[in-house]
This record gives structure tokens, sequence and C-alpha cells, in this order.
């Protein structure tokens, strides 16, 4: 067979690119044109980038030199890690207490009352689509700096997850034990108790830990804005260039971190062979 | 049934339910520690929240706008209407769009060091122990430094302005990503993998084809959620100088010009929410089918 | 004449030796079904062949050339040198046929565009002419995914072409495939055999497809060879023998 009867079998095949499949080459093309458009928005150059990495230089180098070692002010780091621990672990145990009873109120299977569901949803909605970070700048305005902002940030944000986290949980509880006692003439506290709760708790207990877990992340940052905590004493020592302590303080931070996800992914895994 | 098996019943049961409520009590005794310890920590008390809270609804009465219903629709000189309230409005749709535009370059950087890396710190296709080790270590380290204390060390190092902000959620978004696409990997049956390596292809050609055709929907799944992710962390990486509108935000709460707060929190809210609603709607899309 | 030289060959892995002194030569032209139940060492002495794996000791020559030994650019041109083909076809679902096919030539040809799926217009035709010999010029651009497991063994077949082989190894190829299609994937291997002068060594499960197809049978049992020779010495008691030691 000649070249032009086995082109002539697909000739498709030997299109240019963008003739075979237009969408997605224009898609690509668009992606990369975006792409390269955002690096002269930005003005990102090499030649930027290669001098802000020649004055990373010296601020890496003072990172590894601890040379006053003991003398650094370790009462008040320790007590940051502390403070955000205990944010953290306060945060998620209030807000906890909170999404219960928000859970069963936006619970199909237990109020009728669309209305009062679909504010509450959406109420929740509004508190997730504000950042962590933007509460905490507002409680600090309103409350000073210190943990006690950043008890309450962690706070709110966590019920906004929680509470839609939890009532999906009890909006997929198998509605024919709440049934079974709805059937018997139970109070609807009861109904509640015996025909819910079993069924959900473990689910809650989980995510909680979860939602610990991945606070003692975000408690660490709030301090940026004043909220206290390990992020606080880590900000103020960069602000005074105290390069070194700073790598301490950010590799405790991980120590911190990879300890409570081993503790809690060994608790949740427990819970749920329970 | 006799007597004594009854009795060894009722004991055997009775045995569980202590040793349950042993361990319930010794539960509820740690909370009860843990909650003490921390309340003493950070000084929780409800005296506080008693003489906060009227600051609280203070402020928040202050920050909301002065909308006047008969005077909503008029210009940006009459108090009360939207335009008064948004008169900043184009310097904002300008800081916004430089936030978005933030979040999609660090996404993308971010992807293409994260799809990189990844093939390195995935067990089952890494072309050298070593490699995947330090790969590995060097992919928990950048995710394990929040996004924002590398902002603050990037301003220090390139001034004030949306290059540090960018680098820091690159950094953070190549950490998090690499370990997501390196545990797809994982996942990935390797047949095609091997018959390519039987052609006397390469490594590269061996990713190339063998890998990335088959983790390809999950891998951009993920980049997509991770840029709903980044869009919020650009909206407020901005509150240590990085750029974007956080820059702005930060400014207005601290100079108390109180109804440009709220104009501009309103304003993130609602982007936020568009991205997140529409990237997951090409999400849904992209699992369907993809050929590349 | 080439010829493949395998001499005491041993494959241990940490328990078991799969490949226990083996020593065959095989002429260039000879189409060879390796034969025994599963366990026996077949797969493993295909992937030693190609150097997928390495073997623990002896050798195997190509015209007198050391496969064992190979590293680097050599090792992948002896690799596109000896062609193979998969129980599974391991073909790339997603793309389709043709791009399946021109990645044949990744080993021989590897050129930075290829991994924009850009390939020369002398490679595509090349690759549709081996489609179209095999029945499947009209699914070029369709998705492999979408054809039947005969179909894609077909493109696998393509595929190897692709690397204008010496040898074809050919693993299981028609375990995964109903009769009419192993059939049809059988005649082609034969066709590449007889028509190219192409050396196949085919794993086979199936004894029948075996005496049918191939001119030389070596059947292997535990890693060790205890029939070599043409289908009809092959007595019905060392048939037995082969795929039902434990019955004994």
């Amino acid at each position: 067979m000649s070249e032009k009867d086995i082109i002539s079998l697909c000739p498709k095949a030997f299109y240019p690119l963008w003739k075979r499949s237009p969408i997605v080459f224009t898609g690509y093309i668009l992606v990369i044109f975006y792409f390269l458009f955002c690096l002269y928005y930005f003005d990102f150059s090499l030649g930027k980038i290669l001098s802000g990495l020649s004055n990373m230089k010296p601020i890496l180098v003072a990172m590894f030199t601890w040379n006053d070692f003991f003398n650094w002010n370790f009462n008040s780091i320790f007590t940051g890690l502390a403070q955000t621990l205990g944010m953290a672990f306060l945060g998620t145990f209030l807000a906890t207490l909170v999404c219960i009873p928000i859970s069963f109120v936006a619970s199909r299977q237990i109020f009728k009352f669309g209305l009062i569901r679909f504010l509450i949803k959406r109420f929740l909605d509004f508190i997730r689509g504000v950042d962590i970070l933007i509460w905490a700048i507002i409680y600090v305005r309103a409350f000073g700096l210190g943990p006690f902002a950043g008890l309450l940030s962690i706070f709110t944000v966590d019920v906004g997850t929680l509470g839609k986290l939890f009532s999906e949980a009890t909006d997929n509880a198998d509605a024919r034990q709440i049934e079974g006692m709805q059937s018997t003439g139970a109070s609807k506290v009861s109904v509640i108790r015996y025909g819910l709760i079993p069924q959900i708790f473990p689910i809650f207990i989980s995510q909680s830990l979860y939602f610990f877990e991945s606070n003692t992340r975000s408690a660490v940052i709030l301090g940026v804005v004043g909220a206290g905590g390990i992020g606080l004493q880590l900000t103020e020592r960069m602000k005074a260039q105290y390069w070194d302590q700073t790598l301490f303080i950010i590799i405790l931070i991980l120590i911190m971190v990879a300890i409570i996800d081993t503790a809690s992914r060994i608790i949740r895994k427990n819970i749920i062979d329970e | 049934m006799n007597d004594s098996l009854l009795k060894r019943h009722i004991t055997i049961y009775s045995e569980q339910l202590r040793s349950r409520r042993l361990w319930n009590i010794f539960i509820i005794l740690i909370f009860a520690v843990s909650f003490f310890m921390s309340s003493s920590i950070i000084d929780f008390n409800l005296s506080q929240i008693i003489d906060g809270f009227p600051r609280l609804s203070d402020y928040i009465v202050k920050i909301l706008p002065n909308l006047d219903i008969n005077l909503i629709l008029e210009n940006s000189k009459t108090e009360g209407s939207i335009q008064y309230w948004y008169f900043n409005f184009k310097k904002y749709a300008a800081l916004l769009y430089e936030t978005f535009n933030m979040a999609v370059l660090a996404t993308l950087m971010g992807f293409i060091f994260a799809l990189i890396l990844s093939f390195l710190s995935a067990k089952n296709i890494t072309p050298n122990i070593y490699s995947y080790h330090l790969v590995k270590r060097i992919l928990e380290f950048l995710r394990g430094v929040p996004e924002i204390i590398f902002a603050i060390l990037f301003v220090w190092a390139l001034g004030v302005g949306p290059l540090a902000g960018i680098i820091a959620i690159t950094i953070h978004t190549t950490g998090a990503l690499g370990k997501l696409f390196s545990e797809v990997h994982e996942n990935a049956d390797l047949k095609t993998c091997e018959a390519i390596r039987s052609h006397g292809g390469n490594w590269v050609s061996e990713m190339r084809y063998g890998i990335i055709p088959k983790v390809l929907p999950n891998i951009i799944s993920y980049a997509l959620l991770r840029f709903e992710i980044n869009i919020r962390a650009s909206t407020v990486i901005g509150f240590v100088g990085a750029g974007g509108i956080g820059q702005e935000l930060y400014l207005v709460i601290n100079f108390n010009y109180y109804e440009e707060v709220s104009a501009i929190i309103l304003l993130i809210i609602l982007t936020v929410i568009t991205i997140d609603i529409s990237s997951g709607r090409i999400r849904q899309k992209i699992i369907g089918e993809m050929g590349v | 004449m080439a010829s493949l030289e395998i001499n005491s060959l041993v494959k241990k892995f940490s328990e078991t030796t799969a490949i226990n002194d083996i020593s065959i030569r095989i002429l260039d032209g000879e189409m060879v079904g390796i034969i025994g139940k599963s366990g026996a060492g077949k797969s493993t002495l295909m992937r030693l062949i190609n150097r997928l794996i390495e073997p623990t000791s002896g050798s195997i020559a190509y015209n007198g050339i050391e496969i064992t030994s190979l590293k680097g650019k050599n090792l992948k041109q002896w690799r596109s040198k000896c062609a193979m083909i998969f129980q599974q076809f391991n073909l790339i679902d997603r793309l389709d046929v043709l791009t399946n096919v021109l990645s044949g030539t990744l080993g021989i040809n590897f050129k930075l565009l290829k991994l924009l799926k850009i390939y020369s217009k002398k490679e595509k035709i090349e690759a549709l002419t081996y489609l179209n010999n095999l029945d499947l010029s009209d699914k070029a651009l369709q998705r492999v995914g979408t054809l039947s497991g005969g179909q894609q063994q077909r493109v696998a077949i393509a595929r190897a072409m692709m690397q204008n082989p010496s040898i074809l190894l050919a693993d299981e190829p028609i375990s995964s495939l109903d009769p009419k299609n192993s059939k049809v994937v059988m005649d082609d291997i034969k066709k590449i055999n007889k028509q190219d002068g192409i050396m196949v060594i085919c794993n086979l499960h199936s004894l029948e497809i075996a005496k049918e197809y191939c001119d030389r049978l070596i059947g292997l049992s535990d890693g060790k060879i205890v029939f070599d020779g043409h289908p009809s010495s092959l007595t019905k008691e060392l048939a037995e023998q082969l795929y039902d030691l434990e019955n004994e």
C-alpha cells in the first residue's frame, strides 16, 4: 500500500494538533497563556526571585547558628505551645457541645420546620465563608490581644463546620430506629436519646477529634494577628529577627502537630472499631 | 438454663458493665482535667465573655453599613446608599482580581512542583529509595509549616507585596499536593509501566504514559480542591503584608474604617463561595472523562 | 544463524527458586511455546529474557552478545529489540489506539516531543500500517478502554511491531480472551512469525493451542525443563505430568 492509501485510512490522525481536538487544545493554550499572563502581571522574574533568595541567605545562616541557646526564654515558648493546645481543645470542645443540639434542629427527621432548618444552614454557610484569621482579627478588636480571641475564632469556625457535618450525620441516620422509638409513643427527648444518639455519637466523637487535630494547626497561625499561642511567640521573634529561635519554634510546632496527628489517629481508629 | 450458668452470665455481664463504667469515668476525668488546664492557661472565664460581649456587638454594629432603604440606590455622595458603602469598589475589585491571580499562579506552580516531586516520593515508582525518603521528608516540612509563616519570611526577603504571598502559598501547595499525588500514584496499577519498560522506554516515559493517564482525573480534582483552599489563603495572607485583598482588610481594620471592613468581608465571602461552587462543578465534570 | 542462547540460568526469589538451571538454544524464526502449570516459572523466564528482572546467575546471549550484563542505553536497545505482549495487554486505557501503538517507539527513538504525544508522520504511517494489517485501522482514534479484549491484544501486537523487534515474547497472550478472539490473536502471532521471520516465544496455558501453533514446545516444571521438542513427541503421560503434578 502506498503512503497515500495509508493516510486515507485515517486522515484525522495526521491533522495538526489544533485541528484534531480543538477544545482540548484551546483549553491547554488558555491555561498556559493565563499562567504566563500571571507571571507578567506580578512581574515575576527570575532575577527578582534570585535576589530575594540571596536576601534569604543571611536569614538561613542565622537560623542555624544557635549561640545563646541556654538564655532563650523557654518559659514563654512552652506557655505559647500550651496555649495553642488549650485553644484548640477548648474551641473544639465547646463547639462540639453547641453543635449537638444544632444538628438535632437541623436534622430533617426530628424537626419538621423547613424554614428554621434553612436559616440555620445558611448561617453556618456564612460562618464558614469567613476565614479563621478574619474572625481572629475581629475578636482581637473586641476582646483584646491574647489566646481568648484565638479560642473564640476556633470555636466560631468549628461551629460552622461541625454544625454542617453533624447535621449531615443526623440526616443520614437510620430512620427505622427513630421510627421504632416514635411508634412506642416515646417523648421527643427519649426518641433522640435512644433512637438517634447511639447511631451518631461515634461519628460525632471521631469528627471532633479530627477537628481538634486540624485546629492545632490553625491555632498556630492565629498568633500572627495577635490571638495568642505559639504563633504569637513565633511572629514576635520573627519581627525581632531572632531567626535561631524562629527555627526552634517551627521545629517544636512540627513535632507537636505530628504527635497530635498520631494520637488522634490511634484514638479515632479505636472509636470506629468499637 | 441451670442456675450456675445463669450466675456466671450475670457475673460476666456485671463485670463488663463495671469495666465500661470505669472506662467512661476515666474518659470524663481526662476531659475534665484537660478542660480546667486549658481554661487556666488561656484565662478562659465567664467574666471575660460577659465583659467582651458588649464590645463585640458594639464592634459589629459599627462595621455594619448604614443603609437607608429609601436612599439605597442613590449615588456615592449620599450616605445610606450601597454606592456610598462601596465607594472604593474599584480598588476592591482590583485587589480581588490580584488575590484571584495569586491563588491561580500559586496553585499552578505548586501543581507543577508537586507533580514532579510526587513521582520521586511514591514508593512504587521512585527511581531510588534515597530520593524517596529525602523528598518525602521535604514535602512533610513544606506542608507542616503554615503558609502565613512562610509569608512572613518572604516578606522579609522579597519585600511587601504579592510576590511573597505567592511563593509562600506555592511552597505550602507543593507540600500538600505532593503528598496527595504520591498517594494516588501508590495506588496506581503498574502494568502499563511494565509494558513501557519492556519496550526499552525510560523512566520519564514510564511516568508520562504509564502513570499520568491513570491518575490525571484524580490529581486534577485534588488540584482544584487546593485552588479553593488557596483562594481562601490568599485573601488572608495579606495580613502580614504579602499582597492581595487581605492587606487592605488589615489596613481598614487597624485604621477603624468601620464600614469598609464589612464591605470587604462581604466581597471576600461572595468570592470564596462563588469559586467553591464553580470549582466543585468542574471537579464533578472532570471525574467523568478525560483523555491525556 | 542468529540465535538466543540461555545457559544455566537461575532466578531465586527470597524463598523460592523460580528458574532452576535452565539451558536452551532458540533459533531465529522459530515459534516456541513454553508450557507448564501456573507457577512453573514461565512468566519469570520471559521477564528474565527481556531483563525486566535480574537473573541470580547464568547467562543469556543473543547473537553472541551477553544480555545479562547490559546497562543503560544498551539495555534499553535490547529491550526494544525483544518486544513483549502481556496477559492483561498492559495498554494505556485512557489514550487512543494510535498513541498506544506509537508508544512502542519510546524505546528505540526517544524524543521530548513524544511526551506531548507528538510523533513524526513517518511513525504514524508505520503505526497505521501495522494496525491495518491487523484490521484495526478504523479504530485508530478510539480510546483503547472501549475496545474488546481481543482487539486490545492486537493493539498490543501492533505496539510490539513498532519496535521492529527480532524477538516477540508473548506472556500468556490469550489467557484473558474467549476462544474466538484467542484464535484471531494466535493467527496474528503466527503470521508475524512466518511472514517476518521473527522469533516468537510464547507462554501458553492451553496445551491444545500450543500444539496447534508452535513448532517446538518447552515444558517447564518447578523451574526446570522437563520437555523440549516437537509437539508430536510430547507423550500423553508427560503432558499430564506437566499440568497435574499434584494429582500424582
